[in-house]
C-alpha cells in the first residue's frame, strides 16, 4: 500500500465514521441496526491505520495485492448485510400484512356486531 | 356444512356486481365474502351500495394477502370449508356445489380444473401450466392437470393451515408442498369464461416471471420447508368429528 493511499484511507475512514455516528444520533436508529455500521467504520479505520494487518492477511491468503484483499472483505461484508436486510424487509412486509388484515377483520367484526345489536 | 366463498377483488368494479348476482342466484345456500384489496376504483362504493358482504383492506396486499384475509375470516368465524373464487367473472358458480360435494368425500383440497377431461391445446399459457404440472409430478408423484386454476375449495384443516402460517399463498407451489405433506387433493372438471373486463394479474413478462418463481419454488425451495404430516391432523379425532 502506498503512503498516499494510506493517508487518503485514514482521512476517508475518519470522515465516514464521523458521518455514520452523527447520522445515527440524529435519525434515532435502533442500537442493533447501528452496531453493524459502527463496526464497519472501525474496521476501515483499523485497516487504514495498521495496513500491516491487511498486508499480512493478504500474504497468508495468497492474494495478489492488499487492495484486492480489502475489496474482497468489504464486498463480502456488504453482501452479508444485504442478505440480512432482505430478510428484515421480508419480515416487515409480513408484519404489515398481518396488521392490515387485523385492522380489516376487526372492522368487519365490529360492523357485524353493530348490525346484530341494532 | 358452513361454506364460505372468498372473492378477492382488486379493481373489479365493472364485473363484481354480475359475479355476486349470479353467485346469489346459483348458490344461495353458501355465504360469500368479498375482500376489497385496496382498490383504487369504486369497488368499495359498489359493495356498500348493494350491501355486499365485504372486508375492506386499507392497503393493497396482492392476491395472496387478500385471499388469506378471507381464509382468516373463515377460520375465526368457524367455517367448515372455503372456496377461492375470482371477482372477474371467469369462474362459474354452478360448479361450486359439485366441488364441495367432492370435498366432503374426505379431500383436503378440490381444484376446479379445466383439463381433467379435455386436453390442453398448446398456447403459451398452457405451456406454462404444463411445466408446473411436470414440476409437481416429479416432486410429489401426483398429477395436477390444472395447477394454476384459481378456483379451489379448502376443508377445515386447510383453512386452519392457511390462516395461521407464513408462505401459504394460494398458488401451485403451496399445493405441491401440501401434497408432500400428505394432503389429499383432487381435481373436478369445470369450465371457465374468458376474462370480460379489468386487467389480469398476469401479462406476458409477469407470466414468465411467475413461471420462473413457481419452478424454482416447487423444484427447490419447497424441499427446505418444515414438513409435519397433514394426514395426522385431518385424520385425527377432531377432523373426523367435523366431517
Amino acid at each position: 500500500m502506498t503512503d498516499f493511499l494510506r493517508i487518503i484511507l485514514i482521512i476517508v475512514s475518519f470522515l465516514s465514521m464521523y458521518f455514520i455516528i452523527t447520522r445515527i444520533r440524529k435519525s434515532k436508529v435502533q442500537i442493533d441496526d447501528s452496531l453493524f455500521w459502527i463496526l464497519f467504520s472501525v474496521l476501515i479505520l483499523i485497516m487504514s491505520i495498521f495496513p500491516a494487518v491487511a498486508d499480512y492477511l493478504t500474504f497468508i491468503l495468497g492474494i495478489y495485492s492488499t487492495v484486492n484483499f480489502l475489496f474482497l472483505v468489504f464486498i463480502f461484508l456488504i453482501i452479508m448485510k444485504m442478505f440480512l436486510m432482505s430478510i428484515k424487509i421480508s419480515q416487515l412486509e409480513n408484519k404489515i400484512k398481518e396488521l392490515t388484515q387485523k385492522i380489516a377483520l376487526s372492522e368487519k367484526f365490529n360492523e357485524e356486531e353493530q348490525r346484530k345489536g341494532s | 356444512m358452513k361454506a364460505l366463498i372468498v372473492i378477492p377483488a382488486y379493481n373489479e368494479a365493472e364485473s363484481l356486481k354480475e359475479v355476486v348476482t349470479t353467485l346469489k342466484e346459483k348458490c344461495p345456500e353458501y355465504n360469500y365474502i368479498i375482500i376489497n384489496d385496496g382498490s383504487i376504483d369504486n369497488t368499495m362504493e359498489i359493495c356498500k351500495k348493494y350491501g355486499y358482504n365485504v372486508i375492506d383492506l386499507p392497503v393493497n396486499l396482492g392476491l395472496s394477502g387478500a385471499f388469506n384475509t378471507g381464509i382468516k375470516y373463515a377460520y375465526l368465524r368457524n367455517y367448515d370449508c372455503a372456496i377461492q373464487f375470482d371477482g372477474d367473472n371467469q369462474h362459474d358458480a354452478s360448479y361450486i356445489k359439485p366441488m364441495l360435494e367432492e370435498l366432503n368425500k374426505g379431500y383436503d383440497i378440490i381444484i376446479g380444473s379445466r383439463f381433467t377431461n379435455t386436453r390442453k391445446n398448446l398456447t403459451l399459457r398452457t405451456l406454462g401450466s404444463s411445466l408446473i404440472e411436470w414440476a409437481i409430478k416429479i416432486t410429489t408423484g401426483q398429477r395436477i392437470k390444472d395447477p394454476t386454476s384459481g378456483m379451489r375449495a379448502f376443508n377445515k384443516s386447510m383453512i386452519k393451515e392457511f390462516a395461521n402460517n407464513l408462505n401459504y399463498d394460494p398458488e401451485p407451489d403451496t399445493i405441491a408442498y401440501l401434497i408432500r405433506r400428505g394432503a389429499r387433493i383432487k381435481e373436478v372438471q369445470v369450465s371457465m369464461n374468458e376474462r370480460q373486463s379489468g386487467e389480469s394479474y398476469l401479462n406476458f413478462s409477469k407470466s414468465i416471471f411467475y413461471m420462473f418463481k413457481m419452478g424454482v419454488s416447487i423444484l427447490i425451495l419447497q424441499f427446505f420447508r418444515k414438513k409435519d404430516s397433514i394426514a395426522k391432523i385431518s385424520h385425527s379425532k377432531e377432523g373426523r368429528e367435523k366431517r
